[in-house]
């Protein structure tokens, strides 16, 4: 049976307007009882609903309350500081490679935590523009808010990240990519070898036995809203395996894709967030020097336990 | 000559002590989530006092209980403590490693902290509570004692929902 997130069923929103389309909670419900998750067909059924559609205006609240609980979860994570740590070698070589204008844009944002943070921090330096994309509008207009209120240097748009006219250097995101089929994964990093973009980074919750359990306690321990301690323990239960994530990324033609310590090349618990890396050739070295030891993290497709994106694995431009 | 303070001084002000900075955590907890900005130092101060100041409250509730005919009582209620402390501490002391671990180790292995430190430690809060309530109870059938421990313990339980119900519904 497919694992199903409350998120993904209970929203709708027309893509030219950004107004709301109606979603029935019959039909929520009737796909979440499909699944045979009737834990989250209580959850809906407890949400309000008029005419027998979901009230939009409760839905909005909701998105903006979860997502900003998953902020904090994130921070506790310490996930800005894992984009940082990969995209400052990245940047500092897309820069000398005379790439430009340099711009890192995240897909799928919520709220984006992660770009207002490294907007807060200048981390990545100043030429750089930041930009998250996101389909849902409260969700844009709530990160809008929040970097106005802060004065950052970001924004933030209500449009599909990989169909913006302004290229980007980098791609980022995290959390996206188990809400992608594993069919159309291909197809999401294949978009993103366009001749203007240098690489990207999508962090995403590492598939393994003690995901579930981790995933569970953390939101069980740190958030209050019944729908994202649902969605985050149905989240690490859907995640995509290391192979596939590769297998997928590698639809990059012009790029080497890496994981950064995956579970199997790390210690797992630690290893509970990992994200898969498309670098063009040129930008290798200068990634791997950035890392320093840590780049013994990088794992490609065919590695086998030794360095990878050492000698062998085609460093050159 | 080391002026060690009696048993009857310590106990109550470790337990104070511990009581208030339990109410300072659960006050953060209260405002987890609930403000979506990056920099936050005094909201996060002020999520700190209030639920030390609703801790607080708890501790005079319990002193009210627990102070009549003090003099009677207060070896009984010092061992009391005493025992309710031999289970605390040991929860305290791993809170205090854990929270170390995670702002003292590297990047990865700190978060970590979260996943099998801080994370589980938040769960099994309320079981620790009931525990030294018990642990308080056991061997007196002093009815001042248990409404002491019921307090306390109601105190201590109460003050994440009642900040976060006071100051902390809806994002700010």
């Amino acid at each position: 049976m497919p694992v199903l997130e409350i998120s993904d069923l209970i929203g709708a929103w027309d893509p030219d307007t950004g107004a709301h389309l109606p979603v029935g909670k019959d039909e929520v419900v009737a796909r979440l009882r499909a699944a045979g998750d009737h834990h989250a067909v209580r959850i809906v059924e407890r949400m309000p609903a008029s005419g027998g559609f979901l009230e939009p205006e409760a839905v909005d609240r909701l998105f903006v309350r979860v997502h900003t609980e998953l902020q904090w979860l994130g921070e506790e994570l310490r996930m800005a500081e894992r984009f940082a740590e990969l995209l400052r070698p990245l940047v500092t070589a897309a820069r000398r490679a005379g790439r430009g204008p340099l711009r890192i844009v995240d897909v799928g944002c919520g709220i984006d935590p992660v770009t207002r943070a490294l907007a807060a921090s200048g981390t990545l330096g100043r030429d750089v523009e930041l930009i998250g994309a996101e389909l849902n509008p409260v969700l844009v207009a709530e990160a809008t808010r929040l970097a106005e209120e802060e004065r950052l240097t970001c924004r933030f748009v209500r449009r599909n990240a990989l169909t913006l006219a302004e290229p980007a250097t980098f791609y980022i995101s995290s959390g996206l990519l188990h809400h992608l089929p594993a069919a159309s994964l291909a197809g999401f990093f294949g978009a993103q070898d366009r001749s203007d973009t240098a690489g990207f980074v999508h962090y995403d919750i590492a598939a393994s036995r003690l995901a579930p359990l981790g995933a569970w306690v953390l939101h069980r321990a740190r958030m209050r809203e019944p729908l994202g301690r649902h969605d985050g323990v149905a989240s690490a239960r859907r995640a995509h395996g290391d192979a596939v994530l590769l297998d997928a990324a590698s639809s990059a033609e012009g790029m080497r894709v890496f994981l950064f310590t995956p579970p199997r090349h790390a210690n797992p618990c630690c290893a509970a967030m990992r994200p898969v890396i498309g670098v063009r050739p040129g930008l290798i070295e200068a990634l791997r020097r950035g890392l320093g030891r840590r780049a013994r993290g990088l794992v490609g497709p065919s590695d086998t336990g030794q360095e990878p994106g050492g000698a062998g694995e085609g460093t050159g431009g | 000559m080391t002026w060690i303070p009696a048993q009857e001084v310590t106990v109550p002000v470790a337990l104070a002590g511990l009581t208030v900075a339990d109410g300072a955590f659960a006050g953060l907890r209260a405002a987890t989530g609930r403000n979506g900005r990056i920099r936050r130092r005094a909201y996060i101060v002020t999520a700190a006092g209030r639920g030390a100041a609703v801790a607080l409250a708890g501790l005079a509730a319990t002193a009210v209980v627990s102070l009549g005919d003090l003099g009677r009582r207060h070896q009984a209620l010092t061992e009391a403590g005493a025992r309710t402390l031999a289970v605390v501490a040991p929860y305290a002391a791993l809170a205090v490693l854990s929270l170390g671990a995670y702002l003292l180790l590297p990047m990865r292995e700190g978060a970590l902290m979260v996943v099998v430190g801080l994370g589980p430690l938040i769960l099994v809060r309320p079981i620790v509570v009931a525990g030294a309530v018990v642990a308080a109870c056991l061997g007196t059938r002093d009815p001042v004692i248990w409404a002491a421990a019921g307090t306390a313990a109601a105190g201590v339980l109460t003050v994440e929902p009642l900040v976060r119900r006071r100051w902390y519904r809806e994002p700010l």
